[in-house]
């Protein structure tokens, strides 16, 4: 009976932590939309005019006008694009009408949250082996040296320099791996670009493992778990990594906007579908509904993602329940 | 310390020096096209050879790198110059206005900035340098902020700090001569990252088309190389190597910067 209250109050907290999240996420999307908002509609120049090129007649301005809503005051687009913005509802495609916004955008997040999915799982798993290796006996000095120089210089690389380096390598030199633009590129070419989204987490995600783990190593319970016989690696994986799985999701946490950035640089070599190349399509077209969908979208696949971090955080860590 | 100080300091030095060299050996300016010259390799007369319709990557690419320093530097200042004091304000006057302003640097800190760029760019019809650097200084100021925040609640509580108010100096001394200098010291770490990131953030943006009108940048560079990837590898490399080198300097300097505070 205690342990299912204690389970309960558990649970409670869980959701207290997760509401805060809610509460927080919201403020984050509300922000981003509304910064895009006044990019769009408060800056000089006419959106509809933008929208149309200089060429356009007054009667194609008007009517561009009205399907934006721009001739109404800018409180009343506003309040309009907020309740649009509540019900994920930002109107038609100006080039594809008929076709909402949105629907548009929900296309197009399956493959980049795809891509940004395998690039987490891929980057963490890597940057935590390398540090579990550079901390544990295995290794002498002088190979754990140099997976720590690695780790500095994989952080210190430029997606947008190494990305295109390494396929023209890969895919031109070895011919291992298929070429930017191939239409049949399927499972490798993910798998191929999210290797490349994952290299400078992996290196993020290793430096702080490697930090953390370095600082519990003389810890006492571990001290404990090797004279009661379990190995190195029992040691490393089932009794130091659980410790330091917080620093681990908030650093993935954090590299996750730089992610969702080299998603779109990625997209655009790779020539793949994704919210990337719709976020572009939009600019160069000029669809607006279109483009503060994307970036809404963006928003909330970047705060739901930490959003799930945290709670992964907390379900892992007792510690980080805390009594707030 | 001072001989890292200098140390830190080269590469940046050389990038800018190489930069200004590259531009007097080229000698012609960076957007003359010579379309039969198109893709040709490295050369005696072009030595880092040409790009599409004949442009010669060594004036485009000193140009670019010369421009990508000067613009992350500018932002990189001016974003030190409103976050720091907005940091250190919150944290003298405490209380409500310190929570905001912990908040906000939380929320813009947590920003996609890139798809942010991306979306607020698309408000002008050809995006110039003015409006990109603006749009870098649209976040990069909360770094410094929280920084600033963090390290001044520090010192508020500082034994030195508290005697310093016990012997008698005004408000405005204390915050001058005990709390400004061991401010500066930390948040300057932060310049030589933001500008590294700015040379990226700018690079990756030419990248994916959203590049200052007159198209001299380094991400121009490698969209041009990674679209002749199998005709001509060297524009490639030429631009991979051109903004790893750039985004390293920034970082190294920003180092030498704290070496150079702390030496003091």
């Amino acid at each position: 009976m205690r342990r299912v209250a204690a389970r309960l109050s558990g649970l409670r907290r869980v959701s207290r932590v997760v509401g805060g999240r809610v509460i927080e996420s919201v403020a984050v999307v509300g922000a981003l939309a509304s910064l895009v908002f006044v990019a769009l509609r408060v800056l000089p120049g006419d959106p509809a005019r933008l929208v149309l090129g200089d060429a356009a007649g007054p009667a194609d301005l008007a009517r561009v006008r009205a399907a934006l809503h721009l001739d109404e005051p800018l409180l009343a687009q506003y309040v309009r694009f907020l309740r649009g913005l509540s019900r994920l509802d930002l109107g038609d495609s100006l080039r594809r009408p008929g076709t909402s916004a949105m629907a548009r955008v929900g296309e197009a997040l399956g493959p980049t949250a795809e891509l940004a999915l395998v690039a987490v799982m891929m980057g963490a798993v890597a940057g935590v082996l390398a540090a579990v290796a550079a901390s544990g006996p295995w290794l002498g000095t002088r190979a754990r040296a140099w997976i720590d120089r690695g780790l500095i210089v994989a952080a210190a690389s430029p997606l947008v320099a190494f990305a295109p380096v390494v396929t023209w390598v890969l895919a031109v030199r070895v011919r291992v791996v298929p070429l930017p633009g191939d239409p049949d590129a399927g499972a490798s070419g993910l798998f191929f670009a999210s290797g490349l989204l994952a290299i400078p987490l992996a290196a993020h995600v290793g430096r702080i493992a490697r930090a953390a783990l370095t600082d519990i190593g003389q810890a006492t319970f571990l001290t404990v778990a090797s004279a009661k016989g379990a190995p190195p690696l029992r040691v490393w994986v089932v009794h130091a990594l659980p410790a330091v799985v917080g620093p681990i999701v908030t650093v993935v946490a954090t590299q996750l906007g730089a992610l969702l950035g080299g998603a779109v640089v990625l997209e655009r070599m790779f020539e793949r579908w994704g919210l990337g190349t719709l976020i572009l399509e939009a600019y160069a077209t000029r669809d607006l509904p279109v483009l503060e969908g994307a970036v809404v979208a963006a928003g909330l696949l970047f705060v739901g993602a930490q959003a799930l971090g945290a709670a992964v955080h907390v379900a892992i860590d007792p510690r980080a329940r805390g009594d707030r | 310390m001072r001989r890292a100080r200098w140390l830190d300091l080269a590469p940046l030095v050389v990038v800018v020096v190489a930069g200004g060299v590259g531009l007097m050996l080229a000698g012609a300016p960076a957007a003359r096209l010579e379309p039969a010259r198109a893709w040709c390799a490295p050369s005696s007369a072009r030595p880092l050879g040409c790009g599409e319709a004949g442009v010669d990557l060594l004036a485009v690419v000193s140009s670019a790198a010369l421009h990508a320093v000067a613009l992350a530097v500018t932002v990189s200042l001016g974003s030190f110059a409103i976050g720091t004091p907005l940091g250190v304000a919150a944290a003298l006057a405490r209380g409500r206005f310190e929570r905001i302003v912990e908040r906000a640097c939380d929320l813009v800190q947590a920003f996609p900035t890139f798809m942010l760029a991306l979306a607020v760019l698309s408000a002008v019809r050809v995006p110039s340098r003015v409006h990109i650097g603006a749009v870098f200084a649209l976040t990069a100021w909360a770094p410094f902020a929280r920084l600033a925040l963090a390290q001044t609640r520090v010192l508020r509580g500082a034994a030195f700090v508290e005697a310093a108010v016990a012997l008698g100096r005004g408000r405005l001394g204390v915050l001058v001569r005990h709390v400004l200098p061991n401010v500066l010291s930390v948040v300057a770490v932060q310049l030589g990252s933001t500008g590294a990131a700015i040379v990226v953030s700018e690079a990756a943006l030419a990248f994916v088309g959203l590049g200052p009108r007159d198209g001299v940048s380094l991400g121009g560079v490698l969209d041009q190389g990674v679209a002749a990837m199998l005709r001509a590898p060297h524009v490639l490399v030429v631009g991979a190597v051109a903004v790893f080198a750039t985004s390293v300097a920034m970082l190294t300097a920003g180092r030498g910067l704290v070496s150079r505070q702390r030496w003091r």
